[in-house]
């Protein structure tokens, strides 16, 4: 029996640091694991790429891959199950649709040089509190009210001084 | 008669999903929205596939 095929739209969130090294390898990889499973890529195209919402796994920004697919539901649980254990995918959306828009039969699988995406280095921050240093200033306000109190002894025995001699 | 046509909503227009959310990320009731009870459901739907892709977040 023959299973009845549908058509999806799929969205991939793609790690940064993978892209960064080709976008081209990064969306060869997915296309050819979809194919893999027996799905036809209609449409893979960049959707973007920007900053997340929330991090996840660390990751603040990533590069958001569209696709139109064609295939049946377990196609799509095989594929699933595969990209979240390996590849530049850490997170995939495939949702069923009656019909593939026309605006998005024109991208295909889309073909763009590496250069053309720039992706923007994330802020990293340090894994250790860097040691606090006092600026000068406050440092020297520090040790005023130190001399201050060295100083008040001393004006005790002036004034013991004072007393004796009266 | 002809039947009135319903709203859709795409799960990566942000923009548009962000009317009918609070400023801490909730949806707006339908009372609020004046969504009929089929399109406040694709809302939500909408909503939540966009939540899971980290294009909005679960709370602000």
């Amino acid at each position: 029996m023959t299973e009845k095929k549908y058509i999806y739209q799929a969205m991939f969130l793609l790690d940064n640091e993978e892209v960064r090294k080709g976008f081209n390898a990064a969306k060869d990889w997915i296309q050819s694991s979809l194919e893999k499973h027996g799905l036809e890529v209609k449409v893979l195209r960049l959707w973007g790429e920007r900053q997340l919402a929330y991090p996840i796994g660390g990751r603040k920004r990533a590069t958001y891959l569209l696709g139109w697919l064609e295939g049946s539901g377990d196609m799509v649980n095989e594929v699933r199950r595969e990209l979240y254990l390996i590849g530049p995918a850490f997170r995939c959306l495939f949702l069923q649709e009656d019909a593939i828009p026309e605006e998005e039969l024109v991208y295909g699988i889309q073909k763009m040089e590496d250069s053309e995406l720039i992706i923007p280095e994330e802020f990293q921050e340090p894994d250790f509190e860097e040691p606090y240093e006092e600026p000068e200033e406050e440092q020297a306000a520090k040790d005023e009210p130190k001399e201050e109190k060295a100083e008040k002894p001393n004006s005790a025995e002036k004034t013991e001084e004072v007393k004796t001699d009266g | 008669m002809a039947s009135k046509k319903t709203r859709m909503f795409d799960y990566k227009d942000v923009e548009d999903l962000q009317v009918y959310m609070t400023a801490q990320g909730k949806i707006h009731p339908a009372k609020r929205t004046g969504l009929s009870g089929r399109e406040q459901r694709r809302l939500k739907r909408a909503v939540k596939y966009a939540r899971l892709m980290s294009l909005i977040s679960y709370v602000s």
